[in-house]
């Protein structure tokens, strides 16, 4: 693959090309069009399809609607910010926690099962908790997507420095480094690998529980689209923001998430153990 | 290390100690009322909601055959029911079907990335389309939990069959083995650690997706039990039902999953890989 990359701009193109045709695009272009047909011919085929499968063409027409309505962008936009917002703030205060309660073992040992707990606690099965607590407000969800992200990432990020030889710590000891400085420069890079899967994993549940949310507490995005729409028997609404929500999470995990974990773990990830 | 050595011991009662401090601090709260008990109902009542929910339950063996007063393990019974129910079904299913797209180069090129975008609008995104096909009920979890379940077994055997190097198929094919013995002493052995890394993570997922799809879209099952109690203002029962959550989660994953996963891959997974 790696050898296409010295070839001429203008015989880049072609290459590219063909390496996409070659690494199953054909495959990808011929399902594509056979899951649309299969729908058409489904939702053709069935009594009252506009209540249980409406056609690709009608679900298109619905969005052409939202979007003229600007109904649409604005629902992304504020599923995407409280995405964006719970879990960098989450991921924000997961990571110098975990380094913190790794930093020494008796801690770490102590704060392990905690962690476990806790992680294993949903954020989803916290809401109607936090739904007493606070309503049905913004806050809410915030503090849910919050919860969700902060404890994977807390755990794997303590892994992740639990996990780095104690040989190299105790040879950088021997040369009379500071705690911060073997923070900085032992510690943090032996656990980037383990950040980087726990920030992915987390952003992952960050994702489901940001929809949920929506659907329970009632806070205007894409989960609560589909959640009303269904209510009001606009089926193709539905279709229309479950298709949106796959696109933008496989967008999200290719050019976000997965390149950032594969370059942290060449990076970072063949240390010496 | 002996098993119940000192490190163990020590490990033991280390992580015991937060949780001391959080239930002294929950009891300090119910004695001193910092928060009202609406927000942070006392251990004591909590407990007794154990009593309450189970109320017109007079045996272990009625709560087995789900009377009707055994509210407590009706739905525990009826989520863990499901879940029993998605692995004897979506497991095989997976398998097969992964197993089946990965042997054929073409056929799997072409289901990955269908496989994505499943995986993609996994979960409680299909609640709303669930509850217009099967209306409110357990058909409607059962399918969110189904759903979960068999696009993440199906896409890790596709990944596990299609990692496994070609060379052990050559080599057993040169010695007169028939295709199915190379799917079964082949393939399957090789996918083996994926495939339970794709039971672990679908267990975990769908776990999650079971109760926000029975929060939603359910009549009964745990998820059900907290939103009722929930809209009710009985705080200790939803507390209860967190924990009880937690703890079936906890049990499952350490007892079950982690073991299993972590024999696997000494079992099967060290396997030599060909450069």
């Amino acid at each position: 693959m790696s050898s296409i990359s010295v070839a001429r701009p203008d015989l880049l193109r072609s290459a590219r090309a063909r390496r996409f045709w070659r690494h199953g695009g054909l495959e990808l272009a011929l399902v594509t069009l056979l899951a649309l047909a299969l729908w058409t011919a489904i939702s053709a085929s069935i009594a009252r399809p506009d209540r249980y499968l409406p056609s690709p063409v009608s679900v298109l027409d619905s969005s052409r609607d939202l979007l003229w309505k600007g109904i649409l962008p604005n629902y992304l936009g504020q599923t995407l910010w409280r995405l964006v917002t719970g879990s960098l703030i989450g991921i924000a205060l997961g990571i110098p926690f975990g380094i913190l309660v790794g930093l020494n073992r008796t801690v770490s040992e102590m704060c392990y099962p905690i962690l476990n707990f806790f992680q294993s606690i949903s954020g989803i099965a916290l809401l109607p908790i936090v739904m007493i607590w606070w309503g049905t407000t913004e806050k809410t969800v915030f503090v849910v997507v919050l919860y969700t992200c902060f404890f994977p990432i807390a755990f794997n990020v303590l892994t992740g420095v639990r996990s780095t030889p104690r040989i190299y710590v105790n040879a950088l000891r021997t040369l009379g480094a500071s705690r911060l400085r073997i923070v900085r420069d032992v510690l943090l890079p032996g656990a980037m690998p383990s950040i980087a899967t726990g920030a992915r994993l987390s952003i992952g549940y960050a994702w489901r529980a940001v929809i949920a949310g929506e659907m329970l507490a009632g806070r205007r995005g894409i989960g609560w689209m589909i959640f009303s729409a269904q209510q009001v028997d606009r089926t193709a609404q539905v279709v229309l923001g479950m298709a949106l929500i796959g696109v933008l999470w496989i967008l999200l995990d290719r050019y976000v998430l997965r390149p950032i974990e594969s370059d942290t773990i060449q990076r970072w990830g063949l240390v010496q153990r | 290390m002996t098993r119940f050595g000192r490190g163990r011991l020590r490990r033991i009662l280390l992580g015991a100690i937060p949780f001391l401090v959080l239930g002294t601090l929950w009891q300090m709260n119910a004695v001193y009322r910092w928060l009202a008990p609406i927000h942070m109902p006392p251990p004591a009542s909590v407990w007794s909601a154990i009593f309450t929910l189970q109320e017109g339950c007079p045996g272990l063996l009625d709560a087995l055959r789900q009377g009707s007063g055994c509210l407590l393990t009706n739905h525990i019974l009826s989520s863990m029911g499901r879940v029993a129910l998605s692995l004897v079904v979506g497991l095989p299913l997976g398998i097969a079907f992964g197993v089946l797209a990965g042997i054929h180069r073409r056929l799997g090129n072409a289901l990955e990335p269908v496989g994505v975008f499943a995986n993609a609008i996994s979960g409680i995104a299909w609640v709303p389309l669930a509850i217009v096909w099967f209306g409110v009920g357990w058909r409607t979890t059962l399918f969110i939990l189904l759903n979960t379940v068999f696009w993440l077994v199906f896409f890790n055997t596709l990944l596990g069959v299609r990692g496994v190097p070609r060379v052990y198929e050559h080599g057993v094919l040169a010695l007169g083995a028939t295709r199915w013995k190379v799917i079964t002493q082949v393939y399957v052995p090789g996918a083996l650690p994926s495939i339970v890394t794709g039971i672990r993570m679908s267990m975990g997922f769908g776990w999650r997706a079971l109760i926000a799809a029975e929060m939603i879209g359910g009549d009964r099952g745990l998820g059900f039990m907290l939103f009722v109690s929930a809209q009710e203002y009985k705080t200790e029962e939803v507390f209860l039902g967190v924990l009880v959550i937690a703890v079936i989660w906890m049990l499952t994953d350490r007892a079950c999953l982690v073991p299993l996963e972590r024999w696997t891959i000494e079992r099967w997974g060290l396997v030599w890989r060909p450069s």
